[in-house]
């Protein structure tokens, strides 16, 4: 090689690197300055009623979620769109539903169809309800966060009961720019307290752990192979 | 109908009762292929390096290298390896199956897993304790007793959050299909499988009845991917 074509190499090298560089920095800082705020609340809202049906329901295989209770959002909050008959409770959750510190909190096209169980519903969902309140009632995240930390202060919010679980595994599924569509999992609650030892997020490990706060639970999600209506996933691990 | 018709079909129909009776004694044999435990070498592993890489492929290694690792031996399991993350590896036998599972005595089945620290201090002892018995020479009916008594009386109570991986590509969990499958197992008090939406057509989750006689449900979470990270055949 001679030193021309080296140095042609070298220089197209550093303006590739400059170049995503920028992109990449441009593209976090549009992350973070774009969802300052909550958009119109319209942006939030699914306008097909039967759509956000059938997205909630895609969250878990047909086999669960035919039976479920399926709850869409309206301008007031959460409402009854179909009633179920097996206890599990389907539901699309907006981007406020992510930890108080996510970039994308306001994100208004995020849109995560879950499932739970019986004691998830009973003991998870109320803390979908009323964050959600909070959210379509305008206050800040500062006060969102104060609010709800108080509510599971005064117990007026359940800690996680044993078993609480719920199902993510809809092909539908957005997370946002940074996690897009992930992958299908499975979500375990528990009260922080419990200090268990799953060796989440260690290399390879198929369990993450999540620690949110103000909420005084742990979150641990396994990622299963398929999605709900059965065909295989991509493997993100 | 005819009386010659009316022959002709009790004929056949008597021909179809007398091969279906033979294809279900067959099947009740294929079925029954252990009926009794084989020769303790059989269960052994030779090898004991090989077995506690065995034991440690139950989990990725960021977890297993880590964990204290069990090797079976002729008077029961021993520490072969200490561990500091609070993990217990090993690879369990057939006797570790439901008592009415027909390979029950399969000196081939090799179950290699990796204990939580809730699971190591309330499940692990129950390995212990049907090992104990089966090495030293008890029949099934026994050993079944023994583990209701010893359940009622001794097992450390459940810890919540007691799970297991069993992620090891080499495996041997039954003559049938592919002889393995790629999952994490739950333990929880006995409960409605439905509550997790178990054994349902494409649900990920699928009940063990392993322990029901300890009164415990083990839930299994099938993950898809080894413990190498390698992907795993969907087979559920």
């Amino acid at each position: 090689m001679n030193l021309e074509k080296a140095k042609t190499i070298a220089l197209g090298g550093f303006a590739l690197v400059a170049v995503l560089s920028v992109a990449w920095q441009a593209q976090a800082q549009d992350a973070e300055t774009s969802y300052k705020s909550m958009a119109p609340l319209d942006q939030y809202l699914m306008a097909d009623r039967n759509a956000e049906i059938a997205l909630a329901r895609s969250a878990a295989p047909d086999s669960i979620s035919r039976d479920a209770e399926v709850l869409i959002l309206g301008r007031h909050g959460y409402e009854t769109a179909v009633k179920g008959k097996n206890g599990f409770v389907c539901v699309v959750e907006r981007s406020w539903m992510a930890p108080f510190d996510d970039p994308e909190f306001l994100n208004p096209d995020q849109r995560l169809p879950l499932c739970l169980n019986p004691s998830g519903a009973r003991s998870h969902l109320p803390l979908t309800l009323k964050t959600t309140e909070l959210a379509l009632a305008g206050l800040s995240k500062t006060q969102m966060f104060d609010s709800i930390k108080s509510a599971f202060d005064k117990k007026e919010l359940p800690l996680p009961e044993p078993g609480a679980m719920c199902y993510m595994m809809s092909k539908q599924q957005y997370f946002g720019r940074k996690y897009r569509n992930a992958d299908p999992h499975l979500m375990f609650w528990y009260p922080q307290k419990d200090h268990i030892n799953w060796g989440a997020d260690f290399p390879g490990s198929p369990v993450d752990l999540h620690q949110y706060s103000p909420q005084p639970i742990t979150e641990f999600d396994i990622s299963v192979s398929r999605w709900s209506d059965g065909t295989r996933a991509p493997v993100n691990n | 109908m005819d009386q010659k018709t009316l022959k002709r079909i009790a004929l056949g129909s008597s021909v179809l009762v007398l091969a279906l009776a033979a294809i279900s004694q067959m099947q009740a044999q294929t079925k029954t292929p252990y009926p009794s435990m084989a020769a303790l070498d059989h269960y052994l592993m030779p090898d004991r390096n090989a077995e506690i890489a065995l034991a440690r492929s139950a989990a990725p290694d960021s977890i297993s290298h880590d964990a204290k690792v069990l090797v079976l031996g002729p008077h029961g399991y021993e520490t072969a390896v200490e561990g500091t993350n609070g993990f217990v590896c090993i690879v369990e036998r057939g006797w570790m199956a439901p008592f009415d599972n027909p390979e029950f005595w399969n000196p081939k089945i090799r179950g290699p897993l990796c204990f939580n620290p809730p699971a190591a201090r309330s499940i692990l002892p129950m390995t212990y304790k049907r090992t104990e018995m089966v090495l030293a020479g008890q029949s099934k009916a026994q050993i079944m007793e023994g583990i209701a008594t010893f359940a009622k009386k001794e097992l450390p109570a459940l810890e919540s959050g007691a799970f297991t991986y069993m992620l090891s590509k080499e495996a041997y969990l039954t003559d049938r299909g592919d002889h393995n499958m790629a999952h994490l197992m739950f333990y929880t008090p006995l409960m409605d499988k439905a509550v997790w939406g178990a054994d349902l057509p494409k649900s990920p989750i699928m009940l063990n009845p392993q322990f029901a006689l300890e009164g415990i449900d083990v839930f299994l979470v099938l993950t898809g991917m080894w413990s190498d990270g390698t992907l795993a055949p969907v087979n559920n």
